[in-house]
């Protein structure tokens, strides 16, 4: 992954998405060790402080738990915590970017939802 | 612990003060990033802090001892700019041993290994090192040195962009391996901010801003619009940056205190609204003048 400094995501934030997709995808698992803070900085070039920080934002939303001394390990049910986050989340910020764009063109609701179901089928068939 | 301490410090030549009532502290394991307009007092104050300059007035803490003329803090710094003078006489290999015999932890492997990856010849003199080649050597001698605590005044001057990278990732590597303090004074902040811990703002021989990087990423945030609806709805915010553009409408970056919540009152009135980066905030924190560019050329 390439971080994006001129992103409105801070580079910590990036950090933490990224370690999130690890998990939601199976790379690292349940109650396993995550990677530590020196090596997230040196994956990605960035200070060993800014990565901590990555961690630290999940720690605190209990995707990771520190066992003290060994590191930063995954919450058990982490890939739920994550989906749920995401969905009330991100998900939710996508649709109001949404909402606010077709606003600025004049849409009405029912094209939103119809593109909405378009794109879903479409997906569908691929 | 508190590695560097200044307190109330300034620096007069003759009657210019390049250094003005600066105090902050550094912590131990930190890298730095000395950031300040050209005539900040960025080099006068590494130099003060290496103990090659005297104080006009107030304190400077170095190990907790003051650095000017001082044998323990010269054997635990080391300064490195584009002036660092070396005998004509001494090939890159001598000066890489005489610099061993200063500095009990000088890693001579890893230099060793840094000169070939760099395709610098050891045998080449230091004087006929070309602009870049000599800032690559300078800094390298800077990183392999393992200091307690490392100054680099622009120690990128003349380096072409992939050697500028390379080398600042070979920096971090090895910081992540032997922890120490560094402090990097540098006009390319882009390429620095992410191996940065902190970031010490200077203006005008003062203190500006000491702030870890990641927070000075959300100090301001910028907005594009429509003058009035802009306007409307940054009554009362410090304005930091603002330009006119088009036939109404306006960019403005103001201070904030709650990022996420300005992102989100601006999305839903309709404003453009992005992040600032590094580099540019700190062009309009240390701005002179009220203005800009277009003042120089208005002909009023």
């Amino acid at each position: 992954m390439i971080l994006d400094n001129d992103n409105l995501i801070p580079i910590y934030v990036q950090i933490a998405d990224w370690l999130e997709n690890e998990i939601l995808c199976g790379n690292i698992g349940s109650d396993e060790k995550i990677y530590s803070q020196y090596q997230l900085a040196e994956m990605f070039t960035i200070n060993p402080a800014t990565a901590a920080k990555g961690l630290n934002v999940l720690a605190a939303q209990n995707i990771l738990y520190k066992k003290r001394g060994l590191g930063m390990f995954v919450v058990f049910n982490a890939r739920e915590v994550i989906r749920e986050k995401r969905k009330t989340q991100t998900l939710n910020t996508l649709a109001l970017n949404l909402v606010i764009e077709a606003k600025r063109l004049d849409l009405d609701e029912k094209e939103i939802l119809d593109m909405v179901s378009k794109i879903i089928e479409e997906n569908r068939e691929g | 612990m508190k590695i560097i301490q200044c307190d109330n410090v300034s620096k007069a030549y003759k009657k210019t003060k390049a250094v003005n009532k600066l105090s902050f502290s550094i912590e131990e394991n930190t890298i730095t990033g000395l950031i300040g307009r050209n005539g900040a007092g960025k080099t006068t104050l590494l130099k003060l802090l290496s103990g090659f300059l005297k104080t006009t007035d107030g304190e400077i803490k170095v190990f907790n001892e003051n650095p000017f003329n001082n044998l323990n803090v010269s054997c635990n710094i080391i300064f490195i700019d584009e002036n660092m003078s070396f005998s004509k006489q001494l090939t890159l290999d001598e000066i890489l041993i005489a610099t061993n015999s200063f500095y009990p932890n000088f890693d001579q492997t890893m230099s060793r290994k840094l000169l070939e990856y760099f395709s610098l010849d050891k045998n080449r003199k230091h004087s006929e090192l070309s602009k870049g080649m000599t800032s690559t050597f300078n800094m390298i001698l800077g990183i392999a040195s393992h200091c307690a605590l490392t100054f680099m005044d622009e120690p990128t001057t003349g380096m072409d962009s992939a050697v500028r990278k390379e080398i600042y990732k070979i920096m971090l590597k090895d910081y992540i391996e032997n922890p120490r303090s560094i402090i990097i004074s540098s006009h390319y902040l882009e390429e620095l901010e992410d191996i940065l811990e902190d970031i010490l703002l200077l203006k005008e021989g003062t203190k500006f801003l000491h702030m870890p990087i990641v927070d000075l990423k959300e100090y301001a945030i910028s907005f594009r619009g429509k003058v009035e609806d802009v306007n409307s709805l940054i009554k009362g915010r410090k304005v930091l940056y603002e330009e006119n553009f088009g036939k109404d409408s306006i960019y403005v970056v103001i201070q904030t205190n709650n990022f996420q919540e300005d992102l989100n009152t601006a999305k839903a009135n309709n404003i453009d609204v992005n992040s600032v980066s590094t580099n540019d905030l700190c062009i309009y924190l240390t701005s002179p003048k009220e203005g800009g560019i277009s003042n120089v050329f208005s002909k009023e």
